[in-house]
Parts: C-alpha cells; structure tokens; sequence
C-alpha cells in the first residue's frame, strides 16, 4: 500500500491535535557558570529551539558500529504548529509521523536544554554534569557548524560531539562517545534542504503515529497491581512524564541522555540474576530479584553505561 | 517438522534467516500442521509478553501468515515485487523474533514445587520464554553448526531475556526518547521493527 506522507498528515493531525501539551517544569540549578559553558548552553538551547522551529527535509544516517541505517527527515511548520516524518530508505519500511506538535510544547528534555537561555544568569543547569568544549566543526551536508565538545563530569553519563549548523542552530550531526572515546553511535546529515518539504511519495508498510505522552491522560501503557518508586537517579535526571506510580514504565532525561525502567511482576520465585545486551548506545539491563518478597524482573533500556542502569535497578523499591 | 525447518524457524526467529530459508519457511507453513502450531505457540508467548490479549493475537498471525505467503507465492516480475517481496519476508521474520528457543526455566529456583510441568505443558514460562523446542540452549543460526554452550545457563538464559527485553521495550522508549533529547525523531532509528 503506497501513503502520500500529505494524506496522513491530513489524517493523523485530527487525531494528534486533540492531545494538549505536557509543560512540566524541571527544578532550575543553580552554580557558577564558565565563559565557555555559558557559550556552549547558548548554543544548546538554540539548538533545542531550532529543531522545532525550523522547516528542512534532509537525508540523514545512522550508523552503529556495523549497521548503517539511512533515513528521510522531513520537518514542516504550519500555524504554530510542525509536522514531523522519518522515513527508513534502508530496512523496514517504514514511518513514523508527528503531526500538529504544538511549537509551544517543550518537553522536560527540551526545558532542560533550553535553560541556556538563561545562562546569562548564574543559572548553569546542564554545565553542573557535563563539560563543555566549543569550536568550529567540519561542513556537514554544505552548512558551516560549530562543534560542541560534552564530556560528562561522572561516570553516569555518556560524552558527545554535537556539530550544529552555524546559522539556524540545527543539529546536524551528533557521535555518542563511551568509555576511552569509544564511538558508540552517529548520527549525521548527508543532505540537508531548508524550506517546507515536497514529500516525494516512498514505499513503506508501516506508518506509525509517535505518542504524546500527557499527565492528563490514562496511560495506555501496562500498569502493574503495586505502586513502586526509584530510590536513586543520577543528579540532574528526571521524569520525562508523569507515569502513574502503578504504570509498568518511568523515563528520566537529563537534556541529552534517556532511559527507561520496566518493571514486570512474576508469578513466582526465579533465580536472581542479572543480564546485559547492548547495541550502539543503548544498553538493555535485566535482572531478577525479589522486592519485599514479591518476585520482579527489573529493565533499565536507555542511552546509559551499565552501571548507570546496574545502580537505578538496585534502587527500585515498592512503595509499602 | 525436519531438523532443517527447526534451524530456519529459530534463524527467522533471530532474524538471521536467509531469503531461501524464510521462503522455504513460508511454502511449507501451509502444509506442517507441526510447524505451524510451533509457530503460532511463538506469537502466543510473544503476545504474553507484550500483554497483548491472545484472542487478536491469533487472528493477526493468521492474517500475517496469508498475506506473507501470497507475497512469497506471486511471481517476480518487475521492480515492485523485488521491492515488496523481502519486505514481506522480514515483517514475518520480526512478528516471531522477540522469541526465543530456551530453557527458561532453568531461571526458575529448583526449590519452587512442580515449577517445570505446568511450564511445559503450555510451552511459554512466566518472563516469556518459550520451551516448545526442548529447552535447547542454543542459538542454531549460524549456519549449521550448533555452538558449544560454555557459559552457565542461568548467565546465557538472563543475557537472553536482556536482548529480548530490549526488542520488547525499545520502541516504548523512544516514544519519550524521541520528545525528550536532542535528536528529533532518530530514537526510532533504534528500534530494530517498528510496529504500528
């Protein structure tokens, strides 16, 4: 089946423009800011800014370690509001739509980015975990960028090399850096068009409509039959929603770096244990243990080193 | 059901199966009662560990496995079916993939009374893995030499259940992903098949 990408814009926006907006405000930190972090986090909430504000289609890539992925981003905004597509070229066919997001619509990850703004205040918010490096960058897709060294100040978070292009702040290229510099994941443009998109019509067998999580709304995710709680986050991480305290899912976001925490009540006793899978940046962590003798299995899945995701399980607790 | 379609129906499942395997696969999933019903035991504990009710579940398997058939079955003509036919293959590779052949319950403490019948008796354990092959540890996709199993089976049975669960949740997570770091919509890019 072939789908003009306008069709379902048309479609999906019916749908989508009915949900509200989420506007939890993170806590605002407070320390000392550098002249070069205060530059960098400028950067950083243009960034943020501009990946809402602006119109484009581009071709981008994905790479992890072997796999390369290539992909259509198209972006358009109309009365306040964007309209967002990405299209896999390579793989599965398929689609996912953001339609009629509201420009005023921040996300707590977005917030997070954006307090910049306020940088010129002692205000230094993400400076608190990261170090920041600022440069020129490589051209990338033809655009001049500006290259934004992040290194994390602890050992619960990941660095990137973010390149932003120079004139409208768009993000066009980020390397999720491990343990030793390792590059764990890239992601970068190979073309890049401003203006509303022409969607050219492309095959694919699956649309998918992203979610909008709002605190208003029943979760449609899994709920469980007790309430549980995180006793531990990394500083500067927090909730990307507000999940019930029974749902089966919390995502934290410090600005650059999400996870998520599953949890799954088993009907019985398993072996304790605990289990790793890992591809590019993500790693899966599981593992099996007994909360106030009630058997679960814990899932952190996220854009965080292992003992990130070790010390967030080991902290999952129900509430009594 | 031949050895043969065993190690192609655990390959599809790893998605590690090759064209000439998953179409074998699709031509006789028509005629091996066996081989279908293992099939569709795969898409019922899958279905349990996404919480999806059983009864829709079935039907789309049905529905899944006519429509992949009928794709594999047409003849190849032209750029259209070269375009569509691997397309067709993969969405039937990724509806059993989040599944996989092993001896879940060896995760169950050996204390817990008669934890292994009533396992056996429906093929799917409590966290979702599937023992209608024999509680086989291991991986018999690639090519046909089977792997010698080393590590201890709790460790290589929890190592599953993190790669599985990662298939599970990842689309879920880059819902929020996607809203809430810099990247747009490229969390998706991380999802191995995105379902609707």
């Amino acid at each position: 089946m072939v789908i003009t990408a306008r069709s379902l814009l048309h479609a999906l926006a019916v749908h989508v423009a009915l949900l509200a907006c989420l506007t939890t405000a993170p806590s605002a930190l407070a320390a000392a800011c550098s002249d070069t972090d205060t530059k960098a986090l400028v950067w950083l909430a243009k960034m943020s800014r501009s990946y809402r504000e602006v119109a484009y289609q581009g071709v981008v890539t994905f790479q992890r370690g072997d796999d390369l992925q290539v992909m259509q981003i198209e972006r358009s905004v109309d009365a306040g509001e964007s309209h967002e597509l990405l299209t896999r070229l390579t793989g599965q066919g398929a689609q996912v739509v953001r339609a009629a997001h509201p420009l005023d619509c921040t996300h707590p990850g977005q917030q997070l980015l954006q307090l910049g703004e306020q940088a010129l205040a002692p205000e230094c918010g993400l400076a608190e975990y990261y170090r920041f490096q600022v440069g020129d960058g490589d051209s990338i897709a033809g655009r001049q960028t500006v290259r934004i060294g992040i290194q994390p100040r602890d050992m619960y978070r990941y660095g990137y090399v973010l390149e932003l292009d120079r004139e409208t702040g768009l993000l066009l290229r980020i390397i999720t850096l491990g343990r030793g510099d390792q590059i764990l994941e890239r992601f970068q443009f190979a073309d890049l068009h401003y203006g509303e998109p022409l969607t050219p019509q492309r095959h694919v067998d699956t649309v998918h409509p992203a979610r909008h999580p709002h605190p208003d709304l029943v979760d449609e995710g899994a709920a469980l039959t007790a309430p549980w709680l995180v006793n531990w986050l990394p500083r500067g991480f927090t909730l990307t929603d507000s999940a019930a305290a029974v749902s089966a899912r919390r995502t934290y976001t410090d600005g650059l770096a999400v996870f998520s925490v599953f949890l799954e009540q088993l009907p019985r006793e398993m072996r304790p244990g605990e289990g790793v899978a890992r591809q590019g940046s993500t790693t899966s962590y599981t593992r099996g243990m007994s909360l106030a003798g009630n058997p679960v299995l814990v899932t952190i899945v996220g854009e965080v080193p292992l003992n990130t995701a070790r010390m967030v399980a080991d902290s999952v607790r129900l509430v009594p | 059901m031949t050895e043969q379609l065993r190690e192609s129906l655990s390959a599809l499942m790893d998605d590690e199966a090759n064209e000439l395997e998953v179409r074998r696969l699709l031509g006789q999933l028509g005629e091996d009662e066996e081989l279908r019903q293992t099939w569709i035991r795969y898409n019922l504990a899958r279905s349990v560990i996404s919480g999806q009710p059983v009864g829709r579940l079935s039907m789309d398997i049905s529905q899944q496995v006519s429509a992949a058939v009928a794709a594999e079955g047409a003849p190849a003509s032209g750029v259209w079916q070269r375009m569509t036919r691997p397309l067709a293959s993969f969405a039937v590779a990724a509806s059993v993939m989040t599944v996989v052949v092993l001896g879940g319950q060896q995760l169950y403490q050996a204390s817990a009374p008669d934890a292994a019948a009533p396992v056996a008796a429906t093929g799917v354990s409590a966290v979702g893995f599937v023992n209608s092959l024999g509680a086989v540890p291991l991986r018999a996709s690639y090519g046909n030499q089977a792997i010698p199993e080393l590590e201890p089976a709790a460790r290589t049975a929890y190592r599953e259940l993190a790669r599985q669960r990662m298939y599970l949740y990842m689309q879920e997570h880059a819902e929020h992903a996607a809203l809430n770091s810099p990247q747009g919509l490229i969390p998706f890019a991380r999802v191995p098949h995105i379902e609707e």
